[in-house]
C-alpha cells in the first residue's frame, strides 16, 4: 500500500474581484464579479511509505494546497486522495492520529509557554498515555538537540530553534508520516543544515516517511531520493533526485586561470565563453556533447594553469531548464 | 474529555503567567463600581425609599458587581474565531485530533475564570467598601455554577458570531448589536427588576438574562427555588444555541477555503 495516492486530484478557487477605487467598489456591490483559479490542476502521483519525496515549485505553485488538501484541511474540487489508505478530508480525525504536520508560517507551538507545555498538551490531545508521553519526549529532546530549548519560553528562541521544536513536535505521536510545508523558511544556512540533518535522522530511525515542500532546491537535494517538480498547478516533472542531477546537471560551468595573460579572443570548441578576464576564463559546456576529459586537457594544453573549478548548476537553474523545456 | 481538560489547564497556565497585567485590568472594574455607586446612591436619595423594585442600593451594588464581572472576564472569542477564518489558520486547528469548537471552548473557559478570579477579587473589595459585606456565601456555589452555564450559552452566541465571517467576513456589526443587547436585555447595565413589566417578561424570555441577569440576581438574594428555575431555562438555551452552533460550524467546514498560502 503507498502512503500517499493522488488521483487527477483538482482544486479550483474563487475569488471576488474588485477593480480599483470607489467606481470599482460600488460595481462590486451591484454585481460582484469572480474569477476562478485553478490552483491544482489534475495531479497524480504515489509516495511509499516511508519515503523521502520533496514538492518543489516556484511560490504560487500549488504545493501548499496540495499538502492542504493532503491533511484534509481542504477539499478538493475533483479527483481523489488516499493518504494511509484514508481519504484525508473525510476522515480527517483519523488521520491527524496518523501524521504530523509542521507548516513553516504556522507555528503550533504556544508563544508564551515554554514548548515542553505544548509537548505535554500535544500527549494528551493525541491521547498518549503518560509515561508513553515522557518517554517519546525524552527520545525527541535528544534526537533534535532540544533539551535545554524546552524550558524556555518559545517566544524567546530563534527561528530556527523553534523550527526543530516545532518539528519535534509534530514527531510526538510517532506518525507514520510527516508532513512538512516550507520547514526551512526564513532560516540560515546552518539552521537549515540542522533541521534537514534531523529530518533525515528520523526518518531512518523511525521509518517516518516525510512529504516535503520547499522553494529551496537545497532542502530537496539534501533530503529527497524523489523529487515533484510542481508549476501552475502541474506536475511538470517527477524523478529520483539522482536522476535528475544526470539529466538536468549535464550543463557544467568551468573557472580557469593561468599563469600568463591570456588572448583576449580566447575560445574553445564545443564550449560557450561566458566571460574572458586578463588571466582566466569561465566557459559552459554540455557534458553530452562535450566530454569533460577533453575540455580538460585543452584547457591545459592553452596555457600554464593555476586554478580549475568545475561546478554544476543550482537546482533552481535545473528547475528553470525543465520549465525551458517543457514550455512553459 | 480529558485533551479539553488539558488544553484548559494549559490556557489557565498560560494566562497566570501574566497575573500582573490581568491583575491591572481588573482596575477597570473599581472605576465602574464608583461611578455606578455615585448614580445609584443619587437615585435612592432621590426618590426617597431604601428599596427599588425588592433590591436595596447595598443588593444592587453588588448585583452589578457580579454582572461586571461576568461581562469583563468574558474572552473575545467572536473575534479570536473570526480572525481565524478570515487568515485562515482555522484549517490548522482541523488536523488536530480535536473539535474545533470544543478547543475554543476550554481555552476560552481558561481565559474567563482567570480574568473572573481578579475582577471578582478588586469587585469585591471596592463593593464591600462602599456598601458592606456581601450577600449570603452559601449562595456562592450556586452563583458559580449558574456562571459557568451563562457563559457556556455566551460561548454559543459568541462562536457563532465569529463563524459568521466565513458568510459576512466582518463580524464586528454583529458583535456590537449582541454586546448591546447583554447591555440592556441581560440586565448588566440595570438589574431586570427595574425595567417595566412587559420589558421585563420579554428580556426573561431572551437567553441574554440566562448570561448576566440570571447569575447576578441569585447572588445578592440566593435561594433553591430561583436556581432551579435559572439552571432549567439555562439548560433549554444551552441545548438549543448548542446544537445551532454545531451545525453552523459542520456547514462553514465544508465552505472551507484557505484566504492565502
Amino acid at each position: 500500500m503507498p502512503a500517499i495516492h493522488v488521483n487527477q486530484l483538482r482544486k479550483t478557487f474563487t475569488a471576488k474581484q474588485k477593480a480599483a477605487g470607489l467606481r470599482g467598489s460600488l460595481k462590486s456591490l451591484v454585481r460582484p464579479e469572480q474569477q476562478t483559479i485553478e490552483a491544482v490542476k489534475g495531479i497524480s502521483f504515489e509516495m511509499e511509505s516511508g519515503e523521502l519525496l520533496g514538492l518543489i515549485g516556484p511560490n504560487g505553485a500549488g504545493k501548499s494546497t496540495t499538502i492542504k488538501i493532503l491533511t484534509g484541511i481542504l477539499y478538493p474540487t475533483s479527483g481523489e486522495a488516499r493518504v494511509l489508505d484514508l481519504v484525508p478530508w473525510q476522515q480527517r480525525r483519523q488521520l491527524a492520529y496518523q501524521i504530523g504536520t509542521v507548516f513553516g508560517q504556522r507555528p503550533q507551538l504556544w508563544y508564551h509557554l515554554p514548548a515542553i507545555d505544548t509537548f505535554a498538551l500535544f500527549g494528551k490531545i493525541y491521547e498518549l498515555d503518560d509515561g508513553e508521553a515522557r518517554k517519546r519526549i525524552a527520545f525527541l529532546s535528544e534526537a533534535f538537540e532540544i533539551e535545554e530549548l524546552l524550558k524556555t519560553p518559545v517566544r524567546k528562541l530563534s527561528l530556527g530553534q523553534r523550527m526543530r521544536c516545532e518539528v519535534a513536535a509534530s514527531l510526538l505521536h510517532k506518525p507514520r508520516l510527516l508532513l512538512l510545508d516550507e520547514p526551512s523558511i526564513g532560516l540560515d544556512v546552518v539552521a537549515k543544515q540542522h533541521i534537514r540533518d534531523t529530518i533525515r535522522r528520523m526518518n531512518e530511525l523511525e521509518g517516518v516517511g516525510v512529504l516535503l515542500t520547499s522553494h529551496d532546491a537545497g532542502d530537496i537535494e539534501a533530503l529527497c531520493k524523489r523529487v515533484i517538480v510542481i508549476n501552475h498547478g502541474e506536475i511538470v516533472y517527477q524523478e529520483k533526485v539522482s536522476t535528475l542531477k544526470r539529466r538536468f546537471l549535464t550543463s557544467k560551468l568551468v573557472d580557469v586561470r593561468y599563469a600568463e595573460e591570456i588572448n583576449p579572443d580566447f575560445t574553445l570548441d564545443g564550449t560557450e565563453i561566458i566571460k574572458t578576464g586578463r588571466y582566466g576564463v569561465k566557459l559552459r559546456f554540455d557534458s553530452r556533447q562535450t566530454p569533460v576529459e577533453s575540455v580538460i586537457s585543452r584547457l591545459a594544453e592553452a596555457g600554464s594553469l593555476v586554478d580549475i573549478t568545475i561546478s554544476d548548476p543550482t537546482l533552481e537553474e535545473v528547475i528553470r531548464k525543465i520549465y525551458e523545456e517543457s514550455g512553459t | 474529555m480529558k485533551k479539553y481538560w488539558a488544553i484548559f489547564t494549559t490556557q489557565l497556565t498560560n494566562r497566570l503567567a501574566y497575573a500582573g497585567d490581568l491583575a491591572a485590568q481588573s482596575l477597570s472594574i473599581v472605576i465602574f463600581m464608583w461611578i455606578f455607586m455615585q448614580l445609584w446612591r443619587a437615585t435612592y436619595r432621590a426618590m426617597g425609599t431604601d428599596e427599588i423594585s425588592g433590591l436595596t442600593l447595598r443588593q444592587t451594588l453588588w448585583y452589578l458587581m457580579l454582572a461586571e464581572t461576568i461581562i469583563l472576564s468574558k474572552p473575545r472569542i467572536s473575534r479570536t474565531i473570526s480572525e481565524a477564518v478570515k487568515d485562515g489558520s482555522i484549517a490548522y486547528m482541523l488536523n488536530k485530533p480535536y473539535n474545533f469548537l470544543l478547543y475554543h471552548m476550554s481555552v476560552g473557559l481558561g481565559d474567563y475564570l482567570t480574568a473572573m478570579i481578579f475582577n471578582l477579587l478588586s469587585g469585591s473589595i471596592i463593593a464591600w467598601l462602599l456598601v458592606g459585606p456581601p450577600p449570603d456565601p452559601r449562595g456562592w456555589p450556586l452563583v458559580l455554577a449558574a456562571m459557568l452555564l451563562g457563559w457556556l450559552i455566551d460561548f454559543c452566541f459568541t462562536a457563532l458570531i465569529g463563524l459568521a465571517a466565513f458568510v459576512t467576513e466582518e463580524v464586528s456589526a454583529f458583535e456590537w448589536i449582541y454586546q448591546k443587547m447583554l447591555f440592556i436585555l441581560g440586565g448588566m447595565l440595570i438589574p431586570l427588576d427595574f425595567f417595566p413589566q412587559w420589558l421585563r417578561s420579554i428580556a426573561q424570555a431572551l437567553p441574554f438574562a440566562y448570561t448576566i441577569y440570571g447569575p447576578a440576581r441569585l447572588f445578592v438574594e440566593p435561594d433553591l427555588a430561583r436556581f432551579a428555575t435559572l439552571l432549567a431555562g439555562q439548560i433549554i438555551w444551552l441545548g438549543a444555541m448548542g446544537l445551532v452552533v454545531t451545525l453552523m460550524f459542520r456547514r462553514s467546514i465544508s465552505w472551507l477555503t484557505i484566504n492565502g498560502g
